[in-house]
């Protein structure tokens, strides 16, 4: 088409940067004094809409005058309905991916892929991009053969088929799933410059099923059942312990994600659901629920997702992911297109509830600026949030910070480095930085994950 | 610095001595005036200011009062104030996280009208002999006493299917972890720039019921729970491992020798001399209580902590000098840094 629009927002590459200097060379005005706030709610409202100073701001700027060609697809038709049975993205999408850190993991079967926050909009994950995490592989369960069983301290040991579950009660949810290792590579310092590798290791979706406490309840649960043992049916044989109040808290067994079937990277056809908690817990593949007087001290509630502290003691059972947040535009994956009016585009969420308010600061932490919520604000869910600023082209250190309804206040790394050490590993639930290089410095405009 | 459980350990032994209980300065505020408090702060349970008023000033006074299972933030149960060296460790959600507590009690406690809906298949727990591979922490699930095999018969079934992935003495393979402490780093550290500590089944594990359970449920990792092993090699396997651990039997330090046969009683006895079983305490967050400021904020809250944005980390830089980016050709490929060692 033509190379004369200059693109407000891309993805980081040698033509962007380009575009950017380009931008730059041809004269945009630069306005002392760090970032400035476009007050567009103090203007009177019995003031009328003037739209040659709406304009104002295109003055000047150079025209398209070259006539638009016609595009082939205005010339050809298109193709027939069914040509793709299940709908897929866009090709041109195609780098919208989830991607994984070869280092990471010994071998793909035990490891995790991150999802492309940096490309998403809204608070839905599309199934296709939601993480994943395998301990011992993906695997395809036909669901006539697969069962679900509750027994141990139980009345009466129940099994389930598919069509079981599904005749009860059902409820719909949007809830996030977090690994407590999202961000974990990041407690010495950064290793690396996309929040795909920050905050990847989370995705957020409306989970369906039926209540845990219903399943618990039609078997007859015994008052000395004070621990419930899920257990997969995939090689890892996946299994944690979740005490008797966060089961009947709101616990459930999802059969659909975002309107269809779980998918298999998901636990098809069936997995655990416990909103707010470690997604170490929402065990795939569902097979087994052993209500027990005792936790089971599975190696994954042990040796591993057990957070080291700087004396040698461990905490275990952690079970929250602590109120965080994120802003996923500008972030590491962009580039500031010289100085002038941008959107902050963010994710924030708690384990423990709502998100109450999001905060930003330019300068580091000393001045914050309340961001505007502009998703559903739901429990336990993504909650997106928007900060309109106008950049003067000099250095800014943004981050964003979430307090959540139970008056949790997220803070920065110091304080947590600080208490929990840095060979912690898991809930690395602290702000993140990023700096915007100043607009005529040699990395201008570039965003850099960085870390106090 | 953070220092707790050994501290209160210390502490526990001092204070059963002269007959009082551990942490009583806790039951002054941790009194009935907590569920006020968070009712007048509209339900903010974990506001900066209603945690402070209940639990005291400053973090350190804070965290250690969250180890007395009666404070109304401690996720503790009396159980898990002993760790796993005497019993199998439970922790619970506090009772001030008010909102969990209501919604149990109407999901559960006060469903008096529940009546099944009949939609299951009623089944006998002896029909899922097969599926009940679970062997918790008090040792419930274990094999009877006469399955197991000599630790040394176990080091040979550990030799054909454990050590191409993680070496014949435990000291790991392949990108696998090692299984034993050669010279391990110590665990305490806060050292930013000190490697990570190795975690082993003798410096780390708190468990060795969980080495069974795991060993028979996911090893190894090709094909899990195998018939060629069955559980007394599973058994077997588990006494080597910990003998290569040196983990001891009893007070007077009796090791686990080749011609020992290990069963579920040589496991239990080992269970309780894990080297790392009491340092283990439930989750504590959270620690940090930070009022929302939003001008002029307190040093603390910025920058590095003393108020200086001048000091911060980066990632690796490309040889150009530009940051490394999230595009194909420019993923950095070299092994993780400092502070991670898989999971």
């Amino acid at each position: 088409m033509t190379d004369k629009v200059v693109e407000k927002v891309a993805i980081q590459t040698e033509e962007s940067r380009n575009q950017g200097r380009r931008a730059f060379l041809k004269g945009s005005a630069a306005v002392a004094g760090g970032v400035l706030f476009t007050q567009a709610a103090s203007a009177s409202p019995a003031m009328k809409f003037d739209a040659k100073k709406a304009v104002a701001p295109y003055s000047g700027r150079e025209e398209i005058t070259d006539v638009m060609p016609d595009s082939m697809s205005r010339k050809m038709l298109g193709w027939g309905v069914r040509q793709y049975p299940y709908g897929m993205p866009s090709p041109f999408e195609k780098d919208v991916q989830r991607r994984t850190l070869e280092w990471l993991t010994p071998d793909s079967m035990a490891s995790i892929t991150m999802t492309p926050l940096q490309s998403l909009h809204g608070m839905i994950t599309p199934n296709g991009l939601h993480f994943e995490r395998y301990h011992g592989g993906g695997i395809n369960i036909n669901p006539k053969d697969h069962r679900l069983v509750i027994h141990g301290l139980v009345e009466r040991p129940l099994i389930f088929t598919m069509d079981d579950l599904k005749r009860f009660p059902s409820e719909s949810r949007i809830l996030f799933a977090e690994c407590p290792a999202n961000g974990a590579m990041e407690w010495k310092g950064v290793q690396l410059n996309s929040v795909q590798w920050t905050h990847g290791m989370m995705s957020c979706v409306e989970w369906t099923g039926v209540r845990l406490s219903t399943l618990l309840k039609e078997a007859g649960i015994k008052p000395e059942g004070k621990w419930l043992i899920p257990e997969g049916a995939d090689a890892s044989g996946m299994a944690r312990s979740v005490p008797i109040e966060l089961a009947m808290d709101d616990c459930m067994i999802a059969y659909a994600q975002n309107g269809e079937a779980l998918r298999p990277e998901q636990g098809y056809p069936i997995r655990l659901v416990v909103p707010g908690c470690e997604a170490n817990m929402w065990v795939k593949h569902l097979r087994r629920i052993q209500v027990s007087n005792v936790p089971l001290q599975h190696r994954e509630e042990t040796s591993k997702y057990t957070e080291l502290m700087p004396d040698g003691t461990v905490q275990n059972m952690s079970w929250y992911m602590e109120a965080n947040s994120v802003i996923t535009y500008p972030s590491p994956d962009f580039k500031m297109q010289g100085p002038g009016r941008y959107v902050a585009k963010g994710i924030a969420w708690s384990g423990r509830g709502k998100v109450d308010h999001v905060d930003i600061t330019f300068d580091g932490g000393r001045n914050w600026h309340e961001a505007k919520l502009t998703s559903a604000v739901l429990p336990k869910a993504w909650t997106r949030f928007e900060l309109e600023f106008d950049w003067d082209g000099s250095e800014l250190l943004m981050m964003s910070r979430t307090t959540d309804e139970t008056g949790y206040v997220q803070p920065g790394m110091p304080q947590m480095r600080e208490i929990e050490g840095t060979n912690n590993v898991y809930h690395r639930t602290a702000m993140v930085t990023w700096k915007i290089h100043a607009h005529n410095s040699p990395q201008g405009g570039m965003i850099e994950n960085v870390q106090f | 610095m953070f220092n707790s459980k050994k501290t209160l350990i210390a502490a526990a032994v001092v204070t059963a001595v002269s007959g009082s209980l551990l942490l009583t300065g806790c039951s002054d505020s941790g009194s009935a005036d907590w569920k006020k408090m968070i009712e007048a702060n509209d339900g903010k349970y974990l506001d900066g200011a209603v945690v402070k008023a209940i639990l005291g000033e400053d973090d350190r006074a804070r965290l250690v009062k969250k180890f007395d299972p009666s404070n109304p933030y401690s996720f503790e149960v009396d159980d898990a104030i002993d760790g796993g060296a005497h019993g199998n460790m439970q922790c619970k959600v506090p009772e001030a996280f008010v909102d969990v507590h209501a919604n149990v009690k109407q999901n559960y406690y006060d469903d008096a009208s529940y009546k099944a809906y009949g939609y299951g298949t009623p089944i006998a727990e002896a029909a899922l002999k097969n599926w009940k591979i679970h062997v918790d922490g008090d040792g419930q699930g274990l094999p009877p006493l006469d399955v197991g095999m000599t630790v040394e018969k176990g080091a040979n079934m550990y030799i054909q299917f454990c050590s191409v992935c993680h070496g014949e003495f435990g000291e790991g393979a392949k990108g696998y972890l090692p299984l034993a402490e050669g010279d391990p780093l110590p665990l305490a550290t806060s050292d930013m720039n000190a490697p990570a500590p190795v975690k082993t089944v003798g410096n780390y594990w708190p468990y060795a019921t969980t080495l069974y359970d795991y060993n028979r449920r996911a090893m190894p990792f090709w094909t899990p729970n195998m018939p060629a092993i069955g559980e007394a090699g599973y058994m077997g396997i588990t006494g080597y491992i910990l003998q290569m651990n040196a983990v001891k039997l009893d007070d007077a330090g009796t090791t686990i020798e080749d011609e020992d046969f290990f069963n579920a009683e040589m496991l239990m006895k080992a269970n309780k001399y894990m080297r790392n079983a009491g340092n283990f305490f439930c989750d504590h967050r959270p620690v940090i209580a930070n009022e929302r400021c939003m001008k002029d904020c307190p040093d603390y809250m910025v920058g590095d902590g003393t108020g200086n944005t001048k000091d911060y980390r980066t990632a690796g830089r490309l040889p150009d000098g530009t940051p490394q980016y999230n595009v194909e050709q420019r993923i950095e490929v070299s092994p993780p840094g400092v502070g991670h060692h898989g999971f």
